[in-house]
């Protein structure tokens, strides 16, 4: 195919929007409601997966140090705590005088009972571990119990399992979800450009005797369809990013945006939805013009 | 141009379309190919243009082996035979102009020759004032000669008509039969598949007459019936 000709079929597909403004508007329609939903499962899901990582982070693992213990067992641990980033994503330690001022803290106006208290002979050293994923917990616990003079790991072991399976639920569905939205637009949108392929059914079969190539017939619809599916993600994107800032504004108002129940705002989602609408909508548009007009060129 | 040996085509739906067909047509030959109604005339169009294969035997269309030919070529070969068909075929959202030159953008011809060549076309089949006219606009004859314009517009070897008066008066006719005579006085061949017995028996051209299949007939300067073959025309190919 010349140069030319490959200009000539863009600027085809440019012209068979307009020639059939009725089909191409019930195509950006159809288009734009599959988009509008992927995106709803999108900030959805981008939404429980921040929650969960938050949440997850939330129970920490808490390490009892024996109470004779040494200052070099206590530097093993926070070496280790220290070099694993990857797993760790904060650890604090306590020493017995702040675990004392703690706990009388927690007893308010009761703390004067603790006044004679000797906490060096009776609490221990301790260090609260936040994980980067609730599924680390089981190897970091494993390693943090190795340590000599270590006397007990706590963990909210029921919690991080529940948090992992519940993340690779929501990470499955909306990926099943995206999936089965993505096929029913593509049938949904290839039987609109049926419509648009079967009403220039004779040019094409003209074409065909004069010469082009199927490649020369198929571009203009292509280049119809992935445009279709370009304004569609635009408006999709443009309605979602309205409404979820101010599903944003209504949620957040009374809420700190550090709490582990804090939502993601919208600036922040914006370009995911924007490049999974545009590149899901220019896929569908382009790969289901091209499969409807497949079976009107084989002449 | 065109060699068909022993071909025969059996539709999946059983029709034995051809049954052992063998012929040959020279570079620059006048060919009428005529027969009833389902006598196989349209296979052998459909043959040429690879739009149909064969079941059995070869078809050679200017070097191009139709029945082991792959599919990407299809094309290419179809840009080397001009077809001029009975609904004359013109693509109703584009001019006359558009219409010519579309043909001519398919094989990547330089837009400045490709005004140049369609002018020249549109002179040939005597259109020149009618460029900018849409197709609708114009009668059925001026439409065929903007179909036959189509068809030269490449230059082809071939040109292949499918009862390219079919739907014409009988002066509009002959005035395309005429223009495509011209053409073939060129260096054009020309395969004609047609029932106007008429133009057949006027014009004396090779004739092969099919019948169920197989060909019953190959006279050179001959007419549409045994009985309408002038005394000088007896010496046919079959």
């Amino acid at each position: 195919m010349s140069i030319r000709a490959f200009f000539n079929s863009i600027r085809e597909g440019f012209q068979g929007m307009l020639r059939h403004p009725l089909v191409t508007l019930a195509s950006i329609s159809t288009i734009l409601l599959m988009l509008l939903i992927m995106s709803m499962f999108i900030i959805f899901s981008a939404d429980a997966r921040h929650i969960m990582k938050n949440v997850g982070q939330q129970p920490p693992i808490e390490v009892y140090m024996k109470l004779n213990g040494s200052e070099e067992e206590r530097a093993a641990i926070t070496k280790y705590l220290s070099e694993d980033k990857k797993q760790v994503l904060f650890f604090e330690a306590a020493t017995p005088e702040q675990n004392y001022n703690q706990f009388k803290t927690n007893l308010g106006s009761s703390s004067s009972i603790l006044d004679d208290f000797d906490y060096n002979t009776y609490l221990p050293y301790t260090y609260r571990v936040q994980l980067v994923k609730p599924s680390f917990a089981g190897d970091v616990v494993m390693h943090l119990e190795a340590f000599p003079g270590v006397n007990k790991v706590m963990q909210e072991q029921q919690v991080m399992i529940f948090l992992t399976k519940a993340m690779n639920w929501v990470n499955v569905g909306t990926a099943s979800a995206f999936a089965v939205l993505f096929l029913i637009s593509l049938f949904i949108i290839s039987n609109m450009v049926r419509i648009s392929v079967y009403s220039r059914a004779t040019e094409i079969s003209i074409m065909k005797y004069i010469g082009a190539t199927n490649a020369y017939i198929r571009l203009p619809f292509v280049v119809e369809g992935a445009m279709v599916g370009l304004i569609s993600a635009v408006c999709a994107w443009g309605i979602t990013y309205l409404a979820y800032s101010k599903i944003f504004t209504m949620l957040m108002s009374k809420v700190d945006p550090g709490s582990f129940y804090a939502i993601l705002p919208m600036h922040s989602l914006s370009t995911l939805v924007l490049l999974v609408c545009a590149f899901s909508g220019v896929l569908i548009g382009a790969f289901g013009s091209g499969v409807s007009v497949r079976k009107y060129i084989q002449v | 141009m065109i060699r068909f040996d022993n071909v025969h085509k059996t539709y999946k739906t059983g029709t034995d379309a051809l049954r052992g067909v063998s012929f040959k047509v020279e570079d620059g030959e006048f060919l009428f190919i005529i027969g009833k109604s389902g006598s196989g005339k349209s296979t052998i169009i459909k043959l040429i243009t690879r739009e149909e294969k064969p079941t059995q035997g070869f078809v050679f269309v200017d070097r191009f082996p139709i029945s082991k030919m792959q599919r990407s070529l299809i094309p290419v070969l179809r840009r080397h035979i001009g077809m001029i068909f009975q609904d004359f075929r013109l693509i109703e959202s584009k001019n006359v102009f558009e219409n010519i030159a579309f043909a001519g953008e398919l094989v990547g011809m330089p837009r400045k020759k490709l005004i140049q060549t369609v002018d020249i076309v549109l002179s040939v089949v005597g259109l020149r004032n009618k460029a900018a006219a849409m197709p609708q606009e114009l009668s059925g004859g001026e439409q065929q000669r903007v179909a036959i314009a189509r068809a030269m517009v490449n230059d082809p070897k071939l040109i292949l008509a499918d009862e390219p008066t079919g739907n014409l008066d009988p002066q509009t006719s002959e005035s395309i039969m005429a223009l495509l005579e011209e053409i073939n006085r060129n260096g054009t061949t020309v395969v004609i598949c047609t029932h106007d017995s008429n133009l057949v028996d006027r014009m004396k051209k090779r004739v092969i007459e099919i019948e169920a299949g197989r060909i019953i007939r190959d006279d050179m300067d001959s007419g549409y019936t045994v009985c309408a073959v002038a005394p000088h025309a007896e010496g046919g190919k079959s």
